[in-house]
C-alpha cells in the first residue's frame, strides 16, 4: 500500500513537469504581457526597457529553464500585476475555493443520495419521475443564469442573504446553492442508475431472501456497492470545482482561485498562470489518489498491496 | 424525540445564519467597482480600479481640475520662475498617516522613487519631461523641465503621488504595496484580499475632512450583482453601469446616475497601405458611417458625436468644426474618384472586452457595406488586439481613449510619430503637437490645438466616432458627483439631506 502511494506521488512529478511545460509555452505564445502592464501611452523605449528588465528578451527555452530552476526551490515567481509571489496569491485564494467547492459538494451529496435511492427504490413512481425531471432541469440550467436568479430572489426581493462577497456563512449560502444544484442533479441521476443496477444483483436478492429488513438491504448491502462510482465522480468533480467555478465566483464576487487565474490569463500574468496551473494540476492528482484510496475502504476486494 | 430536537436545533441555527447583515453604519460609505485593487501603492499600477482606491489613500501635490487647470493640494502656492522652472511651497504641518512630516525632501524622494528603475512604475513616462526636484528648504522646492511643458502642472497634479520616505525605506516596495501609508483623506485600516479594502478618515488631514468616517471598496465583477448590491443597500456607489441597466436603476427609485469620464471610441485606419493611403477613401469612410443612428440605437442618444480627434469636451477642440455628415452618396463618389467604383474588401478589428462593441462593429460594417466596402469583422481578445495593433497588422480597428481634460495626454500619445507611428505619420502634426505642449499661454495654446483638430479632421486618419459617457450609480442617501478623470475620490461624497 505504502509503495503504491509513493509510486502515485512520484507520478505527480511527471504530471507537474508536463503541465508546466505545456502551460509555459502556450501562455508565452499567446501575447506579450509588457504591452498590457504599461499604460497605453507608454513609449517604445519604456516597453523595451521593461521587457529587458523582466527577462522576456531571452529565448523561451532559457526562460523555461530559469523558471524550472526557481520552481525546484519552491519559487514560482512574482505576479507581474499584483507584484507579490504568485504562490502567496494562490494560497490566499485556495481556502475560499475549497470552502465553496466543499459546501456545494456537501449540499449536493446530502440531497442527491437519498433522492437517488428513493427514485431507484420507487422506480416508475411519481416521485421517481418528478425528481429525475427536476434533476434534468438542474443539469440544464446555466450557472450564470441560476446565480443571478438566486440573487434576485433571495437578496433583492426577500433580503435574506447578501448579494455577494465572502466572510460570513450567509454569504456562502447562495453561491454554494447555485453551484451545488447542478451537482445535485448529476449525483441524483447517477445514484439512481447505479442503485437500480445494484438492486438487481444476486447478493441483494440473497440478502432479501435471508429476511433482512428492506432498510438494511438498501442501506448496507446495496448502497455501499453503489457508492464506488459516486465517489469517483464526486472526486473528479471536486477537483474541477477548485479551479473551475469562475462563473459562480464572478457572479458572487467569491475570491476563489478560478477567477484569479482567468484574470491572470487575460493580463498575460505569466508567473501567476504558471503557478496556478501547476498547483491546480497537483491538487487534482492528489484528489484522485485520495479517491483511489477510498475505494479500499468501500470495497475490501480492492487492494493496492501488489499481492493476490 | 431526540431526532425532532436535532432537527429543531439545525433549523434554528440555519435561521440565525440567514439573518441579513446588520443595517449599515450611516458613517460608512461602500463603493463597489468591477475589480478589487491589484495592490494599494498607487505608484505601482495604472489600472483604473486600483488607482481609484489608491487616490483615496494618497495625495498629489496639486488637485487636477476638469478644465485641465490645477488647484492647491499639498502645495499651497506656486510660481513660474521661468519657462522651464516652477517653485512650489508646501502647506504647513501636513503629515503622513504614520505622523511623518510632509516636507520638500519627501517630494524629492517620491519623484525619484516614481522615476527610478527599481519600482518599474507604469507612470514614469508621464513625468519624464521633468528633470527632478530641487529642495530649497523644508517647505519649498523647485521642479524643472527639459523644455517648456504646458501640461506640466496638470501632469504633476495627476501623477506625482507623495509617499513617506522613512516608512518606504523601512518596509520596501513590496510591503508598501500591501500596507501603504499615504497622506490622503483616508488611511488604510485593513485590506482583506479578495473581499474589501477598509479605510478610516485621517483625522489630521490637512484639507477638508471627508463626511464619511469609514470608506470601504469592494470588487464585484458581474454587473448584475453590482446593481443588486446597490438595490439592496449593500453598496452606496457603483461603477461600471452598462447602458441597458441604466433605466432599471432609475426606475428602482433607490439610486441616481452621475457622470464620470467618457470613453472616446474611434475607428483607426492604416494610412500606410492601400486603400486607406488615399485621403478620399478615408473621408468616404467618415461620410459612410451613420453615427447618429448608432447613437440613437445603442446609446439612447446619450453619446456625444466627435468632430475631430480632440474630444468635444476637451480643451483645444475646434468649436467651428461640424461632425462629418452621414452622406453615402458623397462617400460613393469619393470612392469612385479614388479608383474604387465597386468598393473593396476590408478587415475591421476590435477588442471583445470593450462594452457593446459587437453591436457597434456590426452597425459600422453594415453602413460601410452600403457604400461598397465589404467588411470582415475580426474580434480579438484584449492582449491579441493590442499585439496586432503594435505589429501594424490591423487594417481598420476600433479603439478608444478616455476623453481626458488635457489634450496633450492623448493627442501626443496617439498622433506624434515619436510615440506611435504604427498607422499614421505626418510632419505637420508632429510639429503642431510639439508646439501645443510647449506653448505656455493658454489662449495661444488653444489655437494650436484648433489647428491640429482641423488638420486631422481633413486628413482623416481615423473615422471620428463618439464619446460614450460612462456613469456611476449612487444611492439616493448619498450626494456624490462623478469626476471627469474617472477616479472615485470619495472625500467629496456627503450624506444627502
Amino acid at each position: 500500500m505504502a509503495r503504491y502511494i509513493l509510486k502515485r506521488l512520484w507520478h505527480t512529478v511527471y504530471v507537474a513537469v508536463g503541465i508546466s511545460l505545456i502551460s509555459f509555452f502556450f501562455i508565452h505564445l499567446s501575447g506579450d504581457p509588457v504591452l498590457l502592464m504599461l499604460p497605453p501611452d507608454a513609449s517604445k523605449e519604456e516597453v523595451e526597457t521593461l521587457r529587458e528588465q523582466l527577462g522576456f528578451n531571452d529565448p523561451l527555452a532559457v526562460q523555461y529553464l530559469r523558471f524550472a530552476g526557481h520552481a525546484l526551490r519552491g519559487d514560482l515567481g512574482v505576479s507581474l500585476v499584483h507584484r507579490v509571489p504568485a504562490l502567496d496569491l494562490i494560497f490566499e485564494r485556495l481556502p475560499a475555493s475549497l470552502e465553496l467547492a466543499g459546501a456545494a459538494m456537501l449540499f449536493a451529496l446530502a440531497v442527491a443520495v437519498p433522492l437517488g435511492i428513493l427514485a431507484a427504490v420507487r422506480r416508475g413512481s411519481l416521485l421517481d419521475l418528478g425528481s429525475m425531471l427536476a434533476a434534468l432541469f438542474g443539469l440544464s440550467m446555466p450557472h450564470f443564469w441560476l446565480g443571478i436568479m438566486l440573487v434576485l430572489l433571495f437578496s433583492v426581493h426577500l433580503g435574506w442573504f447578501p448579494t455577494s462577497g465572502r466572510g460570513s456563512f450567509a454569504q456562502l449560502v447562495l453561491p454554494a446553492l447555485a453551484l451545488g444544484l447542478s451537482l445535485l442533479a448529476m449525483f441524483a441521476r447517477l445514484t439512481r442508475s447505479v442503485m437500480l443496477e445494484v438492486l438487481g444483483q444476486d447478493y441483494v436478492r440473497t440478502a432479501r431472501a435471508k429476511g433482512l429488513r428492506e432498510r438494511l438491504v438498501i442501506g448496507k448491502h446495496a448502497l455501499k456497492n453503489a457508492l464506488i462510482p459516486l465517489v469517483t465522480v464526486a472526486g473528479m468533480q471536486f477537483g474541477f470545482l477548485i479551479g473551475g467555478t469562475v462563473i459562480i465566483e464572478t457572479v458572487f464576487a467569491w475570491p476563489g482561485v478560478g477567477r484569479l487565474v482567468v484574470q491572470a490569463i487575460f493580463s498575460r500574468d505569466y508567473p501567476l498562470v504558471q503557478a496556478a496551473v501547476l498547483v491546480l494540476a497537483v491538487l487534482f492528482v492528489l484528489i484522485n489518489l485520495l479517491v483511489d484510496l477510498l475505494y479500499v475502504l468501500l470495497d475490501p476486494q480492492i487492494s493496492y498491496g501488489g499481492g493476490s | 424525540m431526540r431526532k425532532t430536537a436535532i432537527i429543531l436545533a439545525v433549523l434554528w441555527a440555519a435561521a440565525l445564519a440567514v439573518q441579513p447583515a446588520a443595517a449599515k453604519d450611516p458613517d460608512t460609505l461602500v463603493v463597489v467597482q468591477e475589480a478589487e485593487p491589484v495592490g494599494l501603492d498607487i505608484m505601482q499600477s495604472s489600472i483604473q480600479t486600483t488607482m481609484s482606491v489608491g487616490y483615496n489613500l494618497h495625495d498629489t501635490i496639486l488637485k487636477p481640475q476638469e478644465d485641465a487647470t490645477v488647484k492647491p493640494g499639498l502645495v499651497e502656492k506656486w510660481e513660474k520662475l521661468n519657462d522651464l522652472t516652477w517653485k512650489f511651497t508646501l502647506v504647513k504641518g501636513a503629515t503622513f498617516h504614520n505622523g511623518e512630516p510632509i516636507d520638500a525632501a519627501a517630494v524629492k524622494f517620491s519623484f525619484e522613487r516614481l522615476m527610478g528603475d527599481a519600482l518599474k512604475s507604469p507612470h514614469r513616462g508621464k513625468l519624464n519631461l521633468f528633470k527632478g526636484v530641487e529642495v530649497i528648504d523644508e517647505r519649498t522646492f523647485t521642479m524643472s523641465t527639459s523644455e517648456p511643458y504646458a501640461p506640466g502642472l496638470y501632469m504633476l497634479a495627476q501623477y506625482l503621488f507623495i509617499v513617506p520616505p522613512k516608512y518606504v525605506q523601512q518596509v520596501g516596495d513590496a510591503e508598501y504595496n500591501l500596507k501603504p501609508v499615504g497622506c490622503g483623506p483616508y488611511r488604510l485600516e485593513r485590506w482583506v484580499k479578495g473581499q474589501e479594502v477598509v479605510m478610516t478618515a485621517y483625522e489630521k488631514y490637512y484639507g477638508p475632512k471627508p463626511a464619511y468616517k469609514r470608506l470601504i471598496f469592494r470588487g464585484v465583477p458581474e454587473e448584475a450583482s453590482r446593481i443588486a448590491a446597490l438595490l439592496t443597500g449593500e453598496a452606496d456607489v457603483v461603477s461600471g453601469i452598462p447602458m441597458h441597466q441604466r433605466p432599471k436603476i432609475l426606475a428602482s427609485g433607490k439610486a441616481y446616475l452621475t457622470d464620470q469620464m467618457g470613453s472616446m471610441n474611434y475607428l483607426g485606419l492604416n494610412t500606410y497601405e492601400k486603400p486607406f493611403n488615399d485621403v478620399r477613401v478615408r473621408q468616404a469612410v467618415n461620410h459612410g458611417v451613420n453615427r447618429e443612428l448608432i447613437n440613437q440605437a445603442l446609446f439612447q442618444g446619450k453619446a456625444i458625436l466627435c468632430r475631430g480627434p480632440i474630444s468635444p469636451r476637451t480643451f483645444g477642440a475646434d468649436p467651428t468644426l461640424k461632425p462629418y455628415p452621414y452622406d453615402p452618396e458623397k462617400a460613393k463618389k469619393l470612392l469612385a474618384e479614388a479608383g474604387y467604383p465597386n468598393g473593396f474588401e476590408a478587415r475591421l478589428a476590435y477588442g471583445t472586452y470593450m462594452p457593446q462593441i459587437q453591436e457597434q462593429a456590426e452597425a459600422i460594417a453594415a453602413d460601410l457595406g452600403k457604400i461598397g466596402i465589404r467588411v470582415k469583422l475580426e474580434p480579438y481578445e484584449r492582449a491579441v488586439m493590442w499585439e496586432r495593433y503594435k505589429n501594424r497588422q490591423h487594417q481598420m480597428f476600433i479603439y478608444f481613449w478616455d476623453d481626458a481634460p488635457e489634450p496633450d495626454r492623448y493627442m501626443y500619445s496617439l498622433f506624434h510619430s515619436k510615440s506611435r507611428d504604427y498607422y499614421y505619420k505626418n510632419e505637420t502634426v508632429d510639429r503642431l503637437l510639439e508646439k501645443g505642449r510647449t506653448t505656455l499661454d493658454p489662449a495661444e495654446r488653444a489655437k494650436v490645438y484648433h489647428q491640429i483638430d482641423r488638420f486631422l479632421y481633413e486628413d482623416a486618419p481615423w473615422v471620428y466616432l463618439y464619446v460614450i459617457p460612462e456613469v456611476y450609480a449612487v444611492s439616493n442617501a448619498v450626494e456624490y458627483k462623478g469626476l471627469r478623470d474617472g477616479y472615485l475620490i470619495m472625500s467629496t461624497a456627503r450624506p444627502r439631506k
